[in-house]
C-alpha cells in the first residue's frame, strides 16, 4: 500500500522538528498508527528505517503504537470499542455492538500521528 | 554538555492530508465548481463512464486524470476538447489532496461547473486521502467478482454513489450484481446503488440524475 509517502512524511516531519530544536541527534520517535488505516506497522518500520540511513534519525528507536478502533453509534450512542476480533477488524465499523444500527462514526483509529522524538542537544 | 529533550510533535499526516482538502474544497466552492471523486477497482470503467458523461451531460465539465502513467486516461478525454490535467501517480496508490490542489490551481475553473476527478484504480488506499471534492462516487463491476463490496467496506463505507458496471457481461462471468448491490447498501444504508452497462447504455440516464441531484 502507501506506506513509502507515509514513510517519507514521517521523516520529514521528524527532521524537521529535529532541527527546530537544534538536535544533534535523535534518539526516539514515537508514531501512532490506527488500526483502520491501511498502514502495515512493520512494512512502515522497515521503510523507516531505509529512509532514515545518514539522516540525524538514523539508528534512532522507532516505537510505533498502534491506536485501536473506536466508533460511536448515532442511534443509541453507545462509544467504545467493539467486540469483533483482529482478523474482522474492518467489520466493527459495520454495526453497532449494541442495537446494531449501521450509521456509525469512526472516532479513533484513523491516525498517522508523529507523536514526539527524544533527541539530545547542546545544554 | 548534552542533554536529552523530550519534543512533542503530534504532527498527525492524515489530519495535514484533511485540512488541505478543506482548503481545496473552499475554492472549488469559491469558483462554483461541484466535483466528483471517481473511484474504483482497476479497469472497472471509471473512464468510460466519465467519457459518456461528458457527452451526455449539459454541463461545463472538466477531468482530472490521476493514473498510474497519467498519459494514458487523459489523452482519452482530451479529444472531448474540454479542460483536462493528467496526474502523474507514479508509484503511488492513491491521489491526495496535495496533488491535487496543484491540479485545481492550474485548471481553468472559471470556465467548469462539474469537475471529476479519477482516482487511482484501487479499492483500498484512496479510502484514508479526502481530496475536497463535494461527492464520491465508487465504480465496480462485476467481472472483479460479486464478494469485491462486502471485502472492501470501508471504501463504500464513505460514498455517496454506488455503480456496479458491466452488467451486460455478470451472467459470463458468474457474478451476481444483486449481491453486490445489496452489500452495497448493507455497508451504506443512505447509499445510491445504480446497476450499469456502458455498452449497452443501461443504467446511464440514473447515474446522471443522481450526480444532478446531488450537485442541487
Ligand atoms: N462489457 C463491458 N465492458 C465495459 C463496460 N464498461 C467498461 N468496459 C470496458 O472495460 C475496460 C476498462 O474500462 P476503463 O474505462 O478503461 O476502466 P478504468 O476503470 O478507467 O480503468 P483504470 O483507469 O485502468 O483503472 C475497457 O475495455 C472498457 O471498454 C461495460 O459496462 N460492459
Ligand atoms: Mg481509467
Ligand atoms: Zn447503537
Amino acid at each position: 500500500m502507501h506506506e513509502l509517502s507515509m514513510a517519507d512524511a514521517i521523516v520529514k516531519t521528524v527532521l524537521d522538528a529535529a532541527e527546530k530544536n537544534q538536535a544533534e541527534e535523535i534518539l526516539e520517535v514515537t508514531i501512532e498508527i490506527g488500526k483502520l488505516t491501511m498502514l502495515n506497522p512493520e512494512q512502515l518500520r522497515f521503510l523507516l528505517e531505509v529512509l532514515t540511513e545518514d539522516t540525524l534519525l538514523e539508528g534512532a528507536d522507532i516505537i510505533i503504537e498502534e491506536i485501536p478502533v473506536k466508533i460511536k453509534c448515532n442511534n443509541c450512542d453507545y462509544t467504545g470499542s467493539t467486540n469483533l476480533d483482529d482478523s474482522d477488524h474492518y467489520l466493527m465499523i459495520v454495526k453497532c455492538p449494541e442495537c446494531d444500527e449501521r450509521n456509525l462514526e469512526v472516532i479513533t483509529g484513523q491516525e498517522c500521528n508523529v507523536k514526539n522524538i527524544r533527541i539530545e542537544k547542546p545544554e | 554538555m548534552h542533554k536529552i529533550a523530550e519534543v512533542e510533535i503530534q504532527h498527525d499526516i492524515m489530519v495535514a492530508n484533511k485540512k488541505i482538502a478543506q482548503r481545496n474544497q473552499r475554492m472549488l466552492d469559491k469558483a462554483g465548481v461541484f466535483t466528483v471523486d471517481v473511484l474504483g477497482a482497476i479497469g472497472s470503467g471509471k473512464t468510460s463512464l466519465i467519457e459518456i458523461l461528458i457527452q451526455k451531460m449539459n454541463h461545463k465539465i472538466g477531468v482530472i486524470a490521476g493514473d498510474v502513467i497519467s498519459k494514458f486516461d487523459a489523452g482519452r478525454f482530451q479529444k472531448y476538447d474540454i479542460p483536462v490535467i493528467g496526474l502523474n501517480t507514479g508509484k503511488e496508490c492513491h491521489l491526495d489532496a496535495h496533488l491535487v490542489e496543484h491540479a485545481f490551481q492550474d485548471l481553468p475553473l472559471k470556465e467548469i461547473d462539474l469537475l471529476f476527478v479519477e482516482n487511482v484504480g484501487n479499492l483500498i488506499c484512496p479510502v484514508d486521502f479526502d481530496l475536497g471534492s463535494h461527492m464520491r462516487m465508487v465504480v465496480v463491476s462485476v467481472t472483479e467478482g460479486d464478494d469485491t463490496v462486502e471485502k472492501h467496506p470501508l471504501i463504500f463505507k464513505d460514498a455517496d454513489l454506488v455503480v456496479i458496471n458491466k452488467i451486460d457481461i455478470a451472467e459470463a462471468v458468474g457474478a451476481d450484481e444483486e449481491k453486490m448491490a445489496n452489500d452495497a447498501k448493507m455497508l451504506n444504508p443512505d447509499v445510491e446503488v445504480i446497476k450499469s452497462s456502458l455498452k449497452t447504455g443501461e443504467g446511464v440516464k440514473e447515474i446522471i440524475k443522481a450526480i444532478e441531484d446531488f450537485m442541487k
